[in-house]
């Protein structure tokens, strides 16, 4: 039954296979039966329905962004009363207080530095994590840490996690997007797939080294054969391979195989779609900052998240690192975060105020966060070193509770003391927020069943709504 | 030590005072606080994981009962009464600790924290009786581990050997000890195999099996007239002699190998040297290298007595970089973390690699499944903890190389210094003339000027710039010795604690270097000296013929490549949870044919092609269909996508594109270099058209259409790729430059060989499909070609999209 049905939707004309309709996409899906990016039933009643992270390469400054330290503020060049850490990454010097000002914002009054001021506007919907940390204090191990939860062995990726967990919504479209992304630190594996599946890996859209207008899927286009050529050809192809296919009496790899060049044609229709942001108002364009050219790069970034997401893409990653130093402020904190924060902050408030606005911030799970923060003590005498012991991340959307604090670090904000959030845990509540439950999403490979979170984890139930 | 042995007798006497005590134990304060507060919190926090119902004992630690903690678990005790600081209990609630953290899943309040505490510190009253278990020691069982499948030698006797002319299946002739196997099994299982695939398809099927690539149209002629008995054998000895089979064979086995030309992991360097033991292997397998001495190469070549023959020694040397190409992350800041992760890596790299074990696995505790112990980790551990892989740890940490030179290479390497040094004394000598000259033309007094040669003459200054220019040359000129990633001794080798839980911050008893307690036979011990790493004696001990796994492992995987179905389908996976063999006689068989036939790979290749069962055809039948329909008993030719790398050659080979220049390095990057570093920048490329074995595995960012195809992971041990498809392939094989090019070279090629259509037609078929077109095939280009202007351009246009359609089909993917 199966296998008629898949060889009766290799013949359906091109024409109508474009113009389908809703109905016909769920038609689609029990013919395709056992397609692996199928959508899949979570374990128990999910809070959000896909995710998009933004990702801060380089470590941003906690204590000089949401983590808001008054006695930092006081003890200006004095000595860290405690121990650091037993490994460090650079020489650290004394204490140094935060080059900018904090205000209370929102209805909660919680303080936000003058480094952001359109994200400030939102911090009713925010949930601020800020005893995340980790456990590598290098930039390659932190971003393999966060993105796989292993920092040591080749893990696959949180969104392929996801995805492999959830299958996606649209089959035109790939499950998992990573717009921009950096190719150093892990590069490739902090969206790969490892032992998964390949379905489940992430597909990259242009890297961090170009533009994001060049974020585009390779071998989309074709640069020579026109589209009526192109027609041409797959009507061909589909002749031979169902020749073939009789030829050696059927085989479901075959068919996968001629349905694949189906997919392919309907991905070459649909993702030109959301890639254009022509359709997209000025009032939109300048909500996400595209009208000025310190912001409109990872404006277009967070616009294309938004495109992606309510089209069924179930995780999609915006990275900003520029091509220089990113977030990683080992001196000149004052400018590079001036420059850096400037660059997201229209972006990111554009793409929250816009979720909102269309209904879909309660089922997206919005997370932004670089691999770790940095120290409250200086290096050299105006920049801050790695601090992966405490640090902080946002949620917002997607069943976490909306203008929150959840955990503290020291009163430095060196440490994570209060309400600790590990790696592990974030992933845990990341996917607990799916409806996913952490230990139960696993897959065996070289003789034992993996996880995400390992043999550790916790969902921090505190910051669920 | 020491302290523990203190401190149990004085436990046992606080229970005999508490003893006395038990009757008035409801007055007792303490009694009621354990009661009320302790006992509760025990159960509701602890019992989960540390009690003797517990599914699983966390730790080996109890905490259901006095002799629990007072005995500890793996970390020793866990609660020292008066002394809450120093008890492991406290340390792991207050979470303060990374590697110890309790109770996993919900931290304990700051009240229940202090409970504890003060619990302890009034001396741990606990009334809970028990017996203490056995001593905390490993619940593996080693003699039970024995009896496990994969753990006994392969024995085989001419008993057991089926007689071909004692087996029978209608249908089907059987022609070597193989068929004999397979025709029992056939009878057992019901089956009946298909019959004998064409000849064109036998010939493609080997020819891409041997060679990767497809066979050429006079290799078709010659073999479709030959009617020779022999006519097949005739075939597999030129494709087995032929360079191209070591460069897909090779190819197998750097996959085994994890190979990669780039570190990957945090910081992507360039492995510039990584090419010379890739292109060894091809070497190898091309030279058809007994595998235990491939083997040995690898683990140990460095540790070999002298051959007395250069090339042999630098091969070698060449060998070891199989231990070196591991993945690391070489920015860890924690060192010894480092430097464990790295030998934690090597482990479980040659575990997999030559056992088909899942050792890594042990790193932390014993094997959950095998008869793998802590122990037996660190034993191996201990072999690379006395090898020396790196320079230095220091972020970014350097892998070690070894210089590889031959005399000649030394020889003109000396004498190009000498030269150098030569034409610099004579400089220095010039100079000094030249100075005194200038002396000469100053002042008597005045001192020589701080830059002399300012002051020089036009023609002086003329001259140097000349001398100069020389010895830049002549630096320029002199060699730069190869060097290799390779490994040596270290100068002290050293046995390893045991780490529990993996964490180099809690060591427990230190074992000496060896290998798995379960494999280790009488016939076949390891004793490894007080000097030696032990790589030698590894080596030794696993290509002994008694060996239980080295060559059904590696017999497997052969007969795995050939056929796309393993007789262990988990072929780097021996273990419990791996697949058991679906004809264990044969893979016995198979396994000491190649140790008694000198690990000859070649050897194995001759009887399994020659089988009647490697040429039956693919088409299925609906009886064996039923029965088996994933063909896992091989009752016809398992239908099988090409690999990345055939993909590619092929597109190339049948455009007349594929350059058949055989090794070297087409990195673009030096050795040492970032391939990607924070500004991401793309330094990868892979314009070149050599074979696709020769091209840059950069780990992270492998070539596109590799990632797409499934290649290799190149991280981990991977024999048997995944076999997808997803529709970026499809993408790829309708957009990218590789295959519209290649469609473009096709054409090119076809109209330099005719101008007549219909043999133009022909000759596509023939060269891509390895077949003539049938007529709705013709009926279908022909009508392409009508449609649309006549323009010699538009019609060269039509003929390269018919081509490029021919190169997606199906029918050019998949192998019959």
């Amino acid at each position: 039954m199966l296998k008629r049905s898949a060889l009766g939707f290799g013949h359906l004309a091109m024409s109508a296979m474009l113009a389908e309709d809703l109905a016909a996409r769920a038609d689609r899906g029990a013919a395709t039966g056992n397609d692996p990016l199928a959508p899949q039933s979570p374990h128990f009643m999910p809070r959000a329905k896909r995710v998009i992270f933004l990702f801060m390469k380089g470590g941003p400054s906690h204590v000089d962004t949401f983590d808001y330290k008054p006695q930092l503020q006081k003890d200006d060049g004095k000595e860290l009363p405690f121990a650091k850490p037993r490994v460090q990454f650079a020489k650290t010097n004394k204490l140094l207080k935060s080059p900018w000002k904090f205000k209370p914002q929102g209805e909660m009054g919680i303080q936000v530095s003058e480094l952001f001021p359109h994200v400030s506007q939102c911090v009713d919907d925010l949930c601020f994590l800020h005893s995340v940390h980790g456990t590598n204090p290098a930039h390659g191990g932190a971003l393999l840490k966060l993105h796989t939860g292993s920092d040591s062995f080749v893990r696959p990726s949180m969104g392929a996690w996801v995805t492999y967990g959830l299958g996606t919504e649209n089959q035109n479209l790939p499950g998992f997007v990573t717009i921009c992304p950096t190719l150093a630190h892990g590069g490739v594996k902090n969206w790969g797939s490892a032992f998964l599946p390949a379905h489940y890996q992430g597909t990259p859209l242009g890297n961090a080294s170009q533009p994001s207008t060049q974020a585009k899927l390779k071998y989309l286009r074709n640069q020579k054969l026109t589209s009526a050529e192109q027609q041409e050809q797959l009507q061909m192809l589909r002749q031979l391979n169902q020749q073939h296919l009789q030829d050696v009496g059927g085989n479901p790899d075959l068919e996968a195989r001629i349905r694949s060049f189906e997919l392919a044609f309907r991905m070459q229709t649909e993702m030109p779609l959301v890639e254009d942001l022509s359709e997209e108002s000025e009032a939109t364009m300048r909500l996400y900052g595209l009208d000025d050219p310190a912001t409109e790069d990872f404006g277009r970034q967070c616009l294309l998240a938004r495109r992606f997401s309510e089209r069924g893409v179930r995780f999609v990653q915006v990275t900003h690192s520029d091509t220089k130093v990113q977030w990683d402020q080992h001196a000149d904190l004052l400018n590079g975060h001036t420059k850096n924060a400037k660059e997201v902050d229209r972006g990111i408030a554009g793409l929250l105020t816009d979720l909102k606005q269309r209904g879909m911030l309660e089922e997206t799970l919005v997370m932004w966060g670089g691999e770790f923060g940095r120290t409250p003590v200086a290096e050299g005498n105006n920049g801050r070193d790695h601090n992966p012991e405490g640090f902080t991340m946002w949620m917002a959307g997607g069943g976490v509770k909306a203008g929150f604090r959840y955990g503290a670090t020291d009163e430095y904000g060196y440490y994570a003391v209060e309400d600790k959030m590990h790696v592990h845990d974030l992933h845990a509540t990341l996917l607990h927020l799916l409806g996913l439950n952490h230990e139960r999403l696993t897959y065996r490979h070289a003789g034992r069943d993996f996880r995400l979170t390992d043999v550790a984890g916790r969902v921090a139930t505190g910051i669920l709504a | 030590m020491r302290f523990r042995l203190l401190l149990i007798p004085l436990s046992l006497l606080m229970i005999v005072t508490l003893k006395s005590k038990e009757s008035s134990a409801q007055d007792d304060p303490r009694a009621s606080f354990f009661e009320k507060k302790i006992r509760p919190l025990l159960i509701d926090h602890c019992y989960g994981c540390h009690a003797e119902e517990s599914e699983e004992l966390g730790g080996n630690l109890r905490l259901d009962h006095r002799p629990g903690w007072e005995r500890g678990g793996e970390l020793g005790p866990a609660v020292i009464p008066g002394k809450p600081d120093e008890s492991l209990v406290i340390k792991a609630v207050r979470r303060g600790d990374d590697t110890l953290q309790m109770p996993p899943d919900d931290q304990l309040t700051r009240q229940q924290i202090a409970d504890l505490e003060q619990w302890i510190d009034d001396g741990a009253f606990d009334p809970r009786k028990g017996s203490v278990d056995a001593p905390a020691t490993s619940s593996i069982d080693i003699e039970e581990g024995r009896l496990f499948w994969a753990f006994i030698p392969s024995r085989f006797s001419e008993l057991g050997t089926p007689r071909l002319e004692m087996e029978s299946v209608q249908g089907f002739r059987g022609n070597n000890p193989i068929d004999a196997f397979m025709m029992r099994q056939w009878k057992a299982e019901e089956l009946s195999p298909v019959s004998r695939a064409d000849r064109r398809t036998l010939l493609r099927r080997m020819t891409f099996d041997l060679t990767g690539l497809p066979p050429t149209l006079e290799d078709m002629q010659s073999f479709l007239e030959d009617d020779s008995p022999d006519a097949i054998e005739r075939v597999m000895d030129r494709l087995l002699a032929s360079p191209a089979y070591g460069e897909r064979w090779g190819r197998y086995w750097l996959g085994v190998a994890r190979y990669a030309d780039s570190n990957g992991m945090d910081e992507n360097i360039a492995h510039g040297n990584a090419w010379r033991y890739r292109d060894w292997v091809i070497r190898a397998w091309n030279e058809d290298l007994p595998y235990g001495e491939f083997v040995t190469s690898q683990l140990a070549g460095d540790l070999l007595p002298d051959s007395g023959d250069e090339q042999t020694e630098i091969d070698r040397t060449i060998a070891t970089g199989f231990l070196s190409l591991g993945p690391k992350v070489l920015a860890e800041v924690d060192e010894t973390k480092m430097e464990m992760d790295i030998i934690d890596e090597q482990v479980e790299t040659v575990s997999r690699a030559f056992m088909g074990l899942t050792m890594g696995c042990a790193r932390c505790h014993d094997h959950k499944f095998d008869p793998i112990r802590i122990d037996d980790y660190y034993a191996l551990a201990g072999i690379f903890k006395s090898t020396k892989t790196m320079e230095h740890f220091t972020k970014i940490a350097r892998w070690h190389e070894v210089e590889i030179s031959t005399e000649e290479q030394r020889q003109s390497h000396a004498q190009a210094v000498a030269r150098a040094e030569a034409k610099q004394q004579e400089i220095d000598a010039w100079i000094k003339k030249a100075n005194e000259d200038l002396r000469s033309r100053l002042a008597e007094d005045a001192p020589l000027p701080e830059m002399p040669e300012e002051h020089y003459l036009p023609e002086q200054k003329e001259k140097l710039a000349v001398l100069r220019g020389e010895l830049t040359d002549l630096q320029a000129a002199t060699p730069i010795l190869p060097t290799a990633m390779s490994v040596v001794d270290e100068e002290t080798p050293v046995d390893l604690a045991v780490h529990l839980r993996g964490s180099h911050l809690t060591l427990g008893q230190e074992v000496s270097r060896g290998v798995p307690e379960v494999l280790v036979s009488t016939s076949n011990l390891v004793s490894i000296g007080g000097a030696a790493s032990g790589r030698r004696e590894l080596a030794n001990w696993l290509v002994a013929d008694e060996h239980p796994l080295t060559w059904r492992v590696m017999a497997n995987r052969i007969w795995t490549w050939h056929f796309g179905q393993g007789l262990v389908n988990s072929t780097d996976n021996f273990g419990e949870l791996g697949d058991r063999p679906v004809n264990l006689p044969l893979l016995d068989w198979l396994a000491v044919e190649f140790a008694s036939r000198g690990g000859s790979i070649k050897n194995l290749h001759r009887k399994v092609l020659t089988s009647s069962t490697y040429q039956l055809d693919s088409v299925a039948t609906p009886e064996n269909e039923q029965r088996d329909p994933e063909n896992r008993f091989l009752w016809r030719a398992q239908l099988r996508r090409l690999g990345a790398e055939s993909i590619r050659d092929s597109l190339l080979f049948v455009g007349g594109e594929l350059n058949r220049r055989m090794g070297g390095s087409l990195l673009h990057v030096g050795n040492r270099e970032f391939l990607f570093d924070h500004t991401s920048k793309d330094e990868t490329n892979y314009a070149s058209k050599q074979r696709a074995v020769y091209l840059p595995v950069i780990r992270n960012h492998l070539y596109d259409q590799f990632a797409l195809f499934d290649f290799s992971n190149a991280s981990v041990v991977q024999s048997r790729r995944a076999e997808t498809t997803v529709p970026s392939q499809a993408l790829f094989m309708l957009n990218s430059d590789l295959v519209m090019e290649a469609a473009v070279a096709l054409v090119d090629r076809l109209e330099h060989s005719t101008i007549d259509p219909r043999r133009r037609l022909e000759l596509l078929h023939l060269w891509v499909l390895g077949r003539p077109p049938t007529e709705a095939e013709e009926r279908m280009l022909f009508s392409l070609l009508t449609r649309g202007p006549a323009s010699a351009e538009t019609q060269r246009s039509r003929w390269q999209l018919y081509a490029h359609t021919l190169m997606s089909s199906n029918e050019f993917l998949y192998l019959r």
